[in-house]
C-alpha cells in the first residue's frame, strides 16, 4: 500500500451533514476565507432518467426552474441573485441536475428561500415553456449544429449504445419537447424535484451550528415525494466495432474512438481515468508528445472518461494536421493504446501523473463553488461526502498493473467505436 | 391554459408560521470585504516583483508580465504570437521534451504567450518549477523545428478556422473595429505565416523581454523572505541585451533580425457611418452577429467605472442585462446575448453579440442596435443601475476569493498608472455612479450610428434582410480574414468564350433558328406572396415589349406595361412612370431571349466556372454600356441557363436578386424554365402553368396610357 501524502491528508475537506425528515440531505462546509458562501442543489436526475420520448427534459427543467414559483414572478429569480450581489447557475448531465448560487455571507438566507421556492412550487407557464423551448433549440443549434465537431458526443453515443438511456444526448431533441404536454412537465416535476432526490450543499462564510434551524425554516415544510424509480437498462458489452463516416463542416479530418468503461466510483474507473491521464494530460503526455510533438500527424489530440453513475464511456479525439488522412492518424493512435497494453508503464510516468493529481486536488478545492460541487457529487454518487477526500487517495493507489489490466480490458480494438470525421466536400 | 402553477403540494402543508415566503428574507448585515495586501520591491536590473502572501491553500504562482507597446507586424503577421508559442519549447539546458516532462513531474502548469510566462504547482515543487520558469524567461534558444512545428499548427489553425463561426467573427470583428493599418486589427494568414523566419521571433524576444520592463508577480503560500531570495537568485543577475537605437530614414526603429518595426500613430475611430459587413456561410442554422467599434477608454479613464456599469445594465455578465432579456427571455432568439466594454491603455473597443437563428438574422441585429441607442437616448432606470452596482460589487468580493486578483490589481495599477488606492476604494466609488454618470458614459462609448455591425451566416437568406441596417445601403461581403470576398472561380478551357457558351446555350434549347423563330411569349405562373396565392403574367416581344400582371384570385395586384417607348407601373396606389436606366433595363430585357442581344448590350466576360447546385458552370457577366452589370451561369454539361443575378437598387439599398431556372420542358420546339426560385428583394418559387409562343398578337397588354 502506498503512503498517503501530506497533501491529501492536509487536503480534507471538513464539513457536517444532516437530514431533514422529508428526506432532504445537507451539507454544511465551513470556510470563513471570504465573506462569500455557495448554496446548491443536486437532484439525482438527468437525461437517462428520461422516457424515451422525451429526450431533453432534464436538461430543458434546468431551464424551467429558472422561471420562478409562486411567490417568485416570471424572471424574478436571477433578479433576486443577481441585486444582491450574487451569481448563478446550473448544469444538467446525463445522471444529475446542479443549480447553484454564490452569494454574499450575508445573502445566505436568500439562497435557501430561493432553492425551497425552486423544489416547493416552480412556476411555469406556458409563455415559459414557450421561450425556454426556442432557447433550447438555439442552445443546440450554437453548441452542437453551428460548430465544427459539435456533434461528436451525439454521434458517439447513438453507437455506443443500444438498450441505456445514456444512447441520447442531455440536450435531447427537439421533437421530443414539441411533443411533450404540460401534464409531462407537471409529472417530471412532481417525481424528481423532490428533497428525498436531493442533496443541498451550504459551503463558505457561515457558521454551522446555525444551519439545521435555518435550513428547517426554509425546507422542512416540503413534502417528501414518492420513492423514485432508476432506469434499470443494463447496456450489454459492445462486442464488436462500430466504424463510421461522418460528414461535417469542417477542413481537418478528424478521428474519434469511444470505449466502453466503468461507472464512476468504482476502482477501475480510477485506472481508467489514470490512462486518459497518461494519453493527454500535459505536454509530455504521450498522445501529446508522439502524435503532435513527433509525429506532427495531429493538430489537437484529448483523451476524456465521463464519470457516468452507469457505465460510461472513453473519448479519444484527435484532429489530423493539414494533409494527414484519418486513417493515418488513427493507427498512431491505436499504436499508443496498444503500448499500455503491451508495457508497463514505467514508475517515473505514473509518479509525473500523480503528481499532476495531487495539484489538481488541491486548486479544485481551493474555492467554496468547487467545494460544495465536490461534496454534492460524493454524496450523490460516491457514497458520501467523506469520499470528496478519498479521491486522491483512490488515484494514488493506482499501479502500473492496474493501468495494463484496464488497458486490455477495456480499450480493446474489438469493442469500441471509431467515426471518422471527414470535410463535408469529401462527400462521395 | 393560462399560468400553469405547479402548486399541488401546497394545500396539503401544515401551516409554517414562522416563515414568509412571499417576500425574499432580509439580508443579514454586509460583511466587510478586505482588497488583500501587497509587497513589492525592485531588483537591481529594475524588475519589479509584486508579492501577494496567501497561506490558505499551498499553491503559489509566478508570472514574468512585460510591458510592451504594440507594433505592427505588416506582411509577417503571426510572428509575434509564434514567438510567444514557441517561447517555451527549448532553453540553453533543456529541450522541449525535457521541459515538458519536468513541468510535468512537478505537478505543475507553465504557459507561455507573446507578453510573457505564467506557472503554478504545489508549494513543495515550487523552486522547481521556478527555475523552469527562468530559464524560459531568460535563456529560451527558439529550435529551428519547434519553430517550423509551431507554424504548421498555427497553418493547420488557420485552416479549422474557416469553419469556426464564432473565431471567424472574432478575427474579422478585430479587423472591422481597428482595421488592418493597427496591431490589434492585424490578422495571421496562410501568406503571412508563410512569411516569418525563427529569427523574427528571437529578435522580437531579445527587444522587448527586458527586466526593466518586467513585471515578477508571485501569489500563494510564500513568505516575504521565501519571496525575495527565490527572486533574487533567479533573477536578480539578469541583465538586458543592450539596445541599439538606430532609426531608418521614416524614424522607424531598426531592430536586428527584424528591420524596421512600425509603431501605429493613429489610434482607431469609429467609422463614418454605420456599415454592415458579411461572410458568407451557405446553409449555416445560425447567424453570429456582432456589433463592433473602437472605444476612446484607458483603465485610467475617470468614466471608466460608469462606463462599466452602463455595460453591465446592457450585456455585460448579468441575466438580467437588457440584450439577454430582449433577445432571449421575450424573443427566444438565441442562447445568449452579450456586450462588452473593453478598456485598453491604447485603444479600447466595444463589442455585442449573439448567435441567433437564421430567419432572426435581421430583426436580431435591429434589436442589438436599437439597445444600443435605447441607452443612449434614454439612460438606465433605477431599479436596474441598482442590480447592476450590487452585481458588480458582489463580483469584485467574490473575485478577492482567488489571490492572484490581489495580484493583478497591483499589476494593473502599474500598468496602467492608476491611483494608488484604485482597488481600495473601488466600492466606495462603485456606489456613487448615478444614473446621470452612466447616461454620460452611454453617450460617450456607445456609437451605434458609427458601428459596424458583422454577421457570419447564409448571405443567400440574410445578406439583403439586412441592407436597411447599413447607412451605405449595401452588404458589404468579406473572406474569413476581412478581407473584400473574391469569388474562387475555377479556369475556363481553352477555346470557350462568351460566344460559344450562349451558341451552347440555343442549341442546348432547341437550335439558334428556332430561338430566333420566337417574337413573343406569355408565360403564366403560379406562386405565393405573404401566404397568398398569386398568378403571374408575363407578356414578352421583340424587340423591346413587355408587360407583367399580378393577381390574387381576381384582384390585380400590380401591372408593368413597357411599350418600347414609355412604360409605366400601377399600383394600388396609382400609375408610376417608368424612366431612365430602368425604363432601358426593362427595354433592353423584353425579348422573349435578349441573350441573342447581349453581344450588343455592352461588353461579354466570362471570368471562370463555378458550382451552380451542385452542377459546374460557366459563369458570365454582362457589363451594359449604361454601367449596370449583371451575371449568368450557364451548366459546362448541359448547356442550359441556370442562374441570373444582379444587384438591383431598392428603396432600402443595394441587393442581390438572383433567379435560379429549372424544369427546363419544351413548348413549340423550345426549352422554357418551368420553375423559377427567385431571392431578394423577396423571396418566390414561381411555377410556370402555360408558355403561349408566338400567340395573337396582345398589343393591348403593352399599351401605356
Amino acid at each position: 500500500m502506498l503512503a498517503i501524502p501530506l497533501a491529501a491528508q492536509k487536503g480534507a475537506i471538513a464539513f457536517t451533514e444532516f437530514d431533514l425528515d422529508n428526506g432532504l440531505h445537507v451539507i454544511v462546509h465551513e470556510d470563513h476565507g471570504t465573506p462569500i458562501v455557495a448554496v446548491s442543489v443536486m437532484y439525482h436526475v438527468g437525461s437517462k432518467d428520461e422516457r424515451p420520448d422525451r429526450r431533453g427534459f432534464a436538461h430543458f427543467f434546468e431551464h424551467l426552474l429558472f422561471e420562478g414559483s409562486a411567490n417568485i414572478g416570471r424572471g424574478e429569480f436571477s433578479k433576486h441573485v443577481e441585486k444582491a450581489g450574487g451569481v448563478l447557475n446550473a448544469n444538467t448531465n446525463g445522471d444529475r441536475t446542479y443549480y447553484y448560487e454564490v452569494l454574499p455571507s450575508n445573502q445566505l438566507e436568500l439562497g435557501l428561500w430561493l432553492e425551497s421556492e425552486r423544489m416547493l412550487h416552480a412556476r411555469v407557464d406556458q409563455k415559459g415553456i414557450d421561450t425556454q423551448r426556442e432557447v433550447v433549440k438555439e442552445e443546440r443549434r450554437q453548441r452542437y449544429e453551428n460548430q465544427p465537431y459539435g456533434s461528436i458526443l451525439i454521434e458517439v453515443l447513438k453507437r455506443a449504445y443500444t438498450v441505456h438511456p445514456y444512447q441520447w444526448p442531455t440536450i435531447g431533441f427537439m421533437e421530443d419537447l414539441n411533443a411533450a404536454s404540460e401534464q409531462d412537465y407537471i409529472d417530471f416535476y412532481k417525481t424528481y424535484y423532490v428533497p428525498n432526490n436531493a442533496v443541498l450543499v451550504i459551503a463558505g462564510d457561515v457558521k454551522a451550528q446555525d444551519m439545521r434551524k435555518l435550513v428547517e425554516k426554509y425546507f422542512a415544510a416540503i413534502p417528501r415525494g414518492k420513492e423514485i424509480v432508476r432506469p434499470a437498462a443494463v447496456e450489454p458489452p459492445l462486442q464488436r466495432e462500430v466504424r463510421d463516416v461522418v460528414h461535417d463542416q469542417i477542413q481537418l479530418p478528424a478521428v474519434v474512438q469511444a470505449y466502453r468503461i466503468p461507472a464512476y466510483g468504482t476502482a477501475d474507473f480510477y485506472a481508467v481515468d489514470m490512462l486518459n491521464r497518461l494519453l493527454s494530460n500535459g505536454n509530455s503526455s504521450r498522445l501529446n508528445v508522439e502524435l503532435k510533438d513527433r509525429a506532427q500527424k495531429a493538430l489537437y489530440v484529448g483523451a476524456f472518461s465521463f464519470p457516468f453513475e452507469h457505465p460510461g464511456l472513453a473519448i479519444a479525439f484527435a484532429i489530423a494536421n493539414m494533409g494527414v488522412p484519418a486513417e493515418e492518424l488513427e493507427k498512431a493512435m491505436d499504436a499508443e493504446i496498444a503500448k499500455v497494453r503491451e508495457e508497463l508503464v514505467p514508475q517515473p510516468e505514473l509518479e509525473k501523473l500523480k503528481a499532476q493529481l495531487e495539484t489538481e486536488f488541491v486548486r479544485d478545492n481551493s474555492r467554496v463553488a468547487g467545494v460544495a460541487s465536490n461534496l454534492a457529487t460524493a454524496h450523490t454518487f460516491l457514497g458520501g461526502a467523506q469520499m470528496a477526500s478519498r479521491e486522491l487517495e483512490r488515484y494514488l493507489s493506482v499501479t502500473p498493473e492496474d493501468l495494463q489490466r484496464v488497458a486490455k480490458e477495456y480499450f480493446s480494438p474489438d469493442a469500441r467505436v471509431v467515426l471518422h470525421y471527414l470535410p463535408k466536400n469529401q462527400k462521395p | 391554459m393560462a399560468g400553469l402553477l405547479l402548486a399541488a403540494f401546497t394545500h396539503c402543508l401544515p401551516m409554517n408560521a414562522q416563515v414568509d415566503r412571499s417576500k425574499p428574507p432580509r439580508p443579514a448585515p454586509a460583511p466587510a470585504v478586505n482588497v488583500g495586501q501587497h509587497t513589492t520591491f525592485l531588483l537591481d536590473n529594475g524588475m519589479r516583483v509584486i508579492l501577494v502572501e496567501d497561506h490558505q491553500q499551498p499553491l503559489v504562482s509566478v508570472q514574468v508580465r512585460f510591458d510592451i507597446e504594440p507594433v505592427l507586424q505588416g506582411d509577417r503577421t503571426g510572428y509575434i504570437d509564434l514567438m510567444g508559442e514557441v517561447l517555451a519549447t527549448g532553453t540553453a539546458a533543456m529541450d522541449k521534451e525535457t521541459l515538458d516532462r519536468t513541468v510535468d513531474q512537478l505537478g505543475g502548469d507553465l504557459s507561455t504567450s507573446s507578453d510573457g510566462v505564467y506557472a503554478s504547482c504545489l508549494k513543495k515543487n515550487f523552486n522547481a518549477l521556478f527555475d523552469v520558469v527562468q530559464a524560459v524567461v531568460t535563456t529560451p534558444t527558439f529550435p529551428e523545428a519547434e519553430f517550423e512545428k509551431a507554424r504548421k499548427r498555427m497553418l493547420s489553425g488557420l485552416q479549422s478556422r474557416k469553419d469556426d463561426p464564432d473565431g471567424i467573427a472574432d478575427v474579422v470583428g478585430r479587423v472591422l473595429t481597428f482595421s488592418k493599418g493597427y496591431p490589434y486589427g492585424e490578422i495571421p494568414t496562410e501568406n503571412s505565416v508563410g512569411k516569418v523566419e525563427r529569427k523574427h521571433l528571437e529578435a522580437y524576444y531579445k527587444r522587448f523581454f527586458r527586466p526593466e520592463k518586467a513585471y515578477l508577480v508571485l501569489v500563494g503560500d510564500l513568505t516575504e523572505q521565501e519571496a525575495r531570495l527565490a527572486a533574487e537568485k533567479r533573477f536578480g543577475l539578469w541583465r538586458p541585451v543592450p539596445l541599439s537605437a538606430t532609426l531608418d530614414a521614416n524614424g522607424h526603429e531598426v531592430i536586428d533580425g527584424l528591420g524596421p518595426v512600425v509603431r501605429p500613430t493613429k489610434t482607431p475611430k469609429p467609422s463614418r457611418v454605420r456599415r454592415v459587413a458579411m461572410v458568407d456561410r451557405p446553409g449555416a442554422p445560425q447567424s453570429v452577429v456582432r456589433v463592433v467599434f473602437p472605444v476612446d477608454l484607458k483603465p485610467n479613464d475617470p468614466m471608466a467605472l460608469a462606463g462599466q456599469v452602463m455595460n453591465t445594465v446592457l450585456g455585460g455578465g448579468v441575466f438580467n442585462a437588457r440584450l439577454m432579456q430582449n433577445l432571449r427571455e421575450d424573443k427566444g432568439y438565441t442562447y445568449g446575448a452579450y456586450s462588452s466594454l473593453d478598456a485598453d491603455r491604447y485603444c479600447g473597443h466595444f463589442s455585442a453579440g449573439a448567435s441567433v437563428r437564421t430567419e432572426v438574422t435581421d430583426s436580431a441585429a435591429n434589436e442589438m442596435v436599437f439597445e444600443l441607442e435605447h441607452m443612449r437616448l434614454n439612460g438606465v432606470k433605477p431599479d436596474e443601475l441598482a442590480l447592476a452596482k450590487s452585481f458588480m460589487a458582489g463580483s469584485f468580493a467574490r473575485s478577492l476569493e482567488d489571490p492572484r486578483t490581489v495580484a493583478r490589481f497591483a499589476l494593473n495599477t502599474y500598468l496602467y498608472d492608476l491611483p494608488k488606492d484604485h482597488y481600495a476604494t473601488y466600492l466606495k466609488r462603485l456606489d456613487t455612479v448615478s444614473a446621470a454618470s452612466v447616461m454620460a458614459a452611454a453617450e460617450r462609448f456607445l456609437h451605434p450610428d458609427h458601428a459596424a455591425i458583422l454577421v457570419v451566416g447564409d448571405m443567400e437568406r440574410v445578406g439583403n434582410k439586412l441592407v436597411p441596417l447599413s447607412f451605405e445601403r449595401g452588404v458589404l461581403q468579406l473572406d474569413e480574414n476581412g478581407d473584400p470576398y473574391r469569388e474562387e472561380l475555377g479556369p475556363v478551357p481553352a477555346g470557350v468564350t462568351p460566344q460559344t457558351v450562349l451558341e451552347a446555350y440555343f442549341k442546348a434549347i432547341g437550335g439558334r433558328e428556332a430561338v430566333e423563330g420566337v417574337r413573343s411569349v406569355k408565360r403564366s405562373m403560379s406562386s405565393t406572396m405573404m401566404g397568398m396565392p398569386v398568378t403571374v403574367t408575363e407578356w414578352n416581344a421583340e424587340p423591346d415589349r413587355y408587360a407583367l400582371e399580378v393577381r390574387s384570385g381576381t384582384m390585380l395586384l400590380q401591372q408593368v406595361r413597357c411599350d418600347g417607348t414609355r412604360a409605366k407601373r400601377y399600383g394600388p396606389e396609382g400609375a408610376e412612370e417608368i424612366i431612365e436606366m430602368e425604363l432601358e433595363e426593362m427595354e433592353m430585357n423584353a425579348p422573349p431571349f435578349p441573350e441573342l442581344h447581349y453581344a450588343k448590350m455592352g461588353r461579354l466576360v466570362l471570368p471562370g466556372t463555378v458550382q451552380i447546385n451542385g452542377e459546374q458552370a460557366y459563369k458570365l457577366m454582362v457589363m451594359t454600356d449604361m454601367g449596370s452589370t449583371f451575371s449568368e451561369y450557364y451548366s459546362v454539361a448541359s448547356g442550359l441557363k441556370l442562374r441570373r443575378e444582379e444587384m438591383k437598387a431598392t428603396p432600402e439599398g443595394t441587393m442581390k436578386v438572383s433567379s435560379d431556372w429549372k424544369d427546363y420542358r419544351a413548348v413549340k420546339g423550345v426549352l422554357f424554365p418551368h420553375l423559377i426560385v427567385q431571392k431578394g428583394p423577396v423571396d418566390m418559387s414561381l411555377s410556370v402553368t402555360e408558355v403561349l409562343v408566338n400567340g395573337a398578337s396582345d398589343a393591348k397588354y403593352f399599351a401605356v396610357d
